[in-house]
């Protein structure tokens, strides 16, 4: 599903890492993808520099590539940045993406959504992410998150937002990640996979079911067990006459069918209540229960 | 350690002391000839020359010649709190208005770093280094996590991808019972490792206090350059007077 994500575009796609392994290699296969498809895609870099993101790229496809610079001066401190990440409302980006000449099937990319988090109100935040959604002038935005920076509940939302979730963790092999897919289609059916990936030094993405690791499993146990019954000044083993004996043993609380049938026939003489009433007793040979109208 | 390119190495602890590689990275780049900016924001002056003297590197004299600059932020804190009013750009406003950030420090980093060090005898001093110690203590001071962090990425821009040089900074981590969303020292590491190359954390040795085996410290390469990797590796330490060993799990020479 996450080769199908990547080669179709479209929605809000979020890309989610943390600590233990980072997506930013999976965003540059994103960004490579959309520009083979021929779309504009504007990133918006405030955390990484344009090498880092935008390395790899053909002449043609560098042309359709706006690396908006954020990085190296994200909050304008030194007066350098092209786009900061105050500037991060739908009418700048709109304006921004409009700006470009033959704009067509634009792709919004935001490295990362964390640091617009860190700066925005959650709510506004989300407010600008739909609108983006809504406004017809981008198809396709694609966000990173990093999903162990901020609270529970605010990454809850933004999932919510998306269209589809990607979540990267790494996996045992040390070559290979594990992407899980979350893909919501338009009408609200809920698709998940789990894929292990790598991506390449020019950013191809290479997709594979789970790896089988030989030499991990231990097929042989070379443990010998030594036989407990031997060198004792007792006897612990059975003969062949006592072992059918124990088998057939019946257990006290084992429920057979003998003792089934022992129980539902009725023995005479047995279990019987002979009550004898007592000049103070009023025993009252009626049904108690006549009057009901059960 | 020696360190080719441009790299962010974030130096960590749990319930120990990592301040011995500080003192390593402060004696290391002295010697390589590199001009240093070091943010002492926990100690004295005198501490580190103490080490450094130890180490063969006298910080005094390097602070004479230039190649040195040291932010003694024990003793600047009581000029910028004794005085009525203070400026936003002053390093260490924080002091007075810590919701306001960090710009302050960064400009005092950036001029440091960008002076054309020439020392008094007309060397040129090799890429700059920025050394802190530590960073932890301002979560303490009322600096948001955020702010922090917007400040590691505007040094790491200005140091590591500019100027081609190179940072360290130590960060202390708490155990904390309560939840690791909550602002704390926790989470600044967490946003210091998704930003630096190179993470080393040092804590001690899960089965308890040895004499011969003084932690262990787990080596996290994230970045080379372009390529991101995710190598993990755990080496044993032992502190010593000049310095330390450091020695695969399992072969201190008091075992072996």
């Amino acid at each position: 599903m996450l080769l199908d994500v990547m080669q179709a575009g479209g929605g809000f796609i979020l890309l989610e890492d943390s600590v233990q392994c980072s997506a930013r290699g999976l965003l540059r296969c994103f960004i490579h993808a959309a520009l083979k498809r021929g779309e504009d895609v504007h990133v918006l870099g405030f955390e990484s520099p344009e090498t880092q993101v935008c390395a790899g790229l053909d002449s043609s496809s560098v042309q359709r590539l706006h690396f908006h610079k954020g990085f190296p001066d994200p909050l304008g401190w030194t007066c350098r940045s092209s786009f900061t990440v105050e500037r991060f409302t739908s009418q700048h980006i709109t304006q921004l993406i409009k700006d470009t000449q033959h704009a067509q099937a634009s792709v919004l990319v935001v490295d990362s959504l964390s640091m617009v988090l860190r700066h925005h109100d959650p709510v506004v935040f989300c407010q600008t992410l739909q609108e983006l959604r809504k406004g017809g002038v981008i198809k396709t935005i694609i966000g990173l998150l990093h999903s162990d920076l901020h609270q529970q509940g605010i990454v809850g939302i933004v999932c919510h937002l998306a269209d589809t979730v990607i979540s990267v963790a790494p996996a045992d092999n040390e070559r290979l990640s594990v992407a899980k897919t979350t893909r919501r289609t338009k009408s609200g059916k809920v698709m998940q996979e789990e894929e292990y990936f790598s991506v390449s030094e020019d950013a191809a993405l290479s997709v594979q079911a789970k790896p089988r690791q030989p030499g991990h499993v231990q097929r042989e146990r070379d443990v010998s067990e030594a036989d407990p019954t031997s060198n004792l000044t007792f006897n612990l083993r059975l003969s062949e006459d006592e072992r059918k004996a124990k088998e057939k043993v019946a257990l006290p609380f084992v429920f057979s069918q003998q003792k089934k049938s022992a129980l539902l026939r009725p023995t005479p003489g047995s279990g019987r209540i002979v009550y004898e009433p007592d000049a103070n007793d009023d025993v009252d040979e009626e049904d108690p229960d006549d009057d009901l109208d059960v | 350690m020696q360190t080719v390119q441009s790299d962010f190495i974030l130096v960590s602890d749990r319930r120990a002391d990592a301040s011995f590689l500080i003192h390593h990275y402060l004696s290391f780049y002295l010697r390589a000839g590199c001009k240093v900016c070091f943010l002492g924001l926990v100690q004295s002056f005198s501490h580190y020359s103490a080490v450094g003297q130890r180490l063969g590197v006298s910080l005094a004299q390097a602070r004479e010649k230039g190649q040195l600059v040291f932010l003694e932020g024990l003793k600047e804190s009581f000029g910028v709190l004794l005085q009525d009013t203070s400026q936003e750009t002053q390093p260490l406003s924080y002091l007075r208005s810590p919701g306001a950030g960090l710009e302050g420090l960064f400009r005092f980093v950036e001029s440091c770093v960008r002076q054309s060090g020439d020392g008094n005898a007309g060397e040129s001093w090799g890429p700059p280094v920025l050394l802190i110690d530590d960073l932890s203590v301002l979560l303490s001071l009322g600096v948001s996590v955020g702010a922090i962090l917007d400040f590691t990425l505007y040094c790491q821009a200005t140091v590591c991808s500019e100027l081609q040089g190179n940072m360290v900074i130590l960060v202390r981590c708490e155990e904390e019972d309560a939840d690791d969303d909550e602002e704390g020292s926790n989470l600044l590491q967490r946003g210091l490792v998704h930003q630096c190359n190179l993470a080393l954390h040092v804590e001690g040795l899960p089965t308890g206090y040895c004499r011969d085996i003084h932690g262990q410290m787990e080596v996290w390469w994230r970045q080379r350059g372009e390529t991101i990797y995710n190598q993990r590796k755990i080496f044993h330490f032992k502190v010593h007077d000049k310095g330390a060993s450091f020695f695969a799990r399992g072969t201190s020479s008091a075992v072996l």
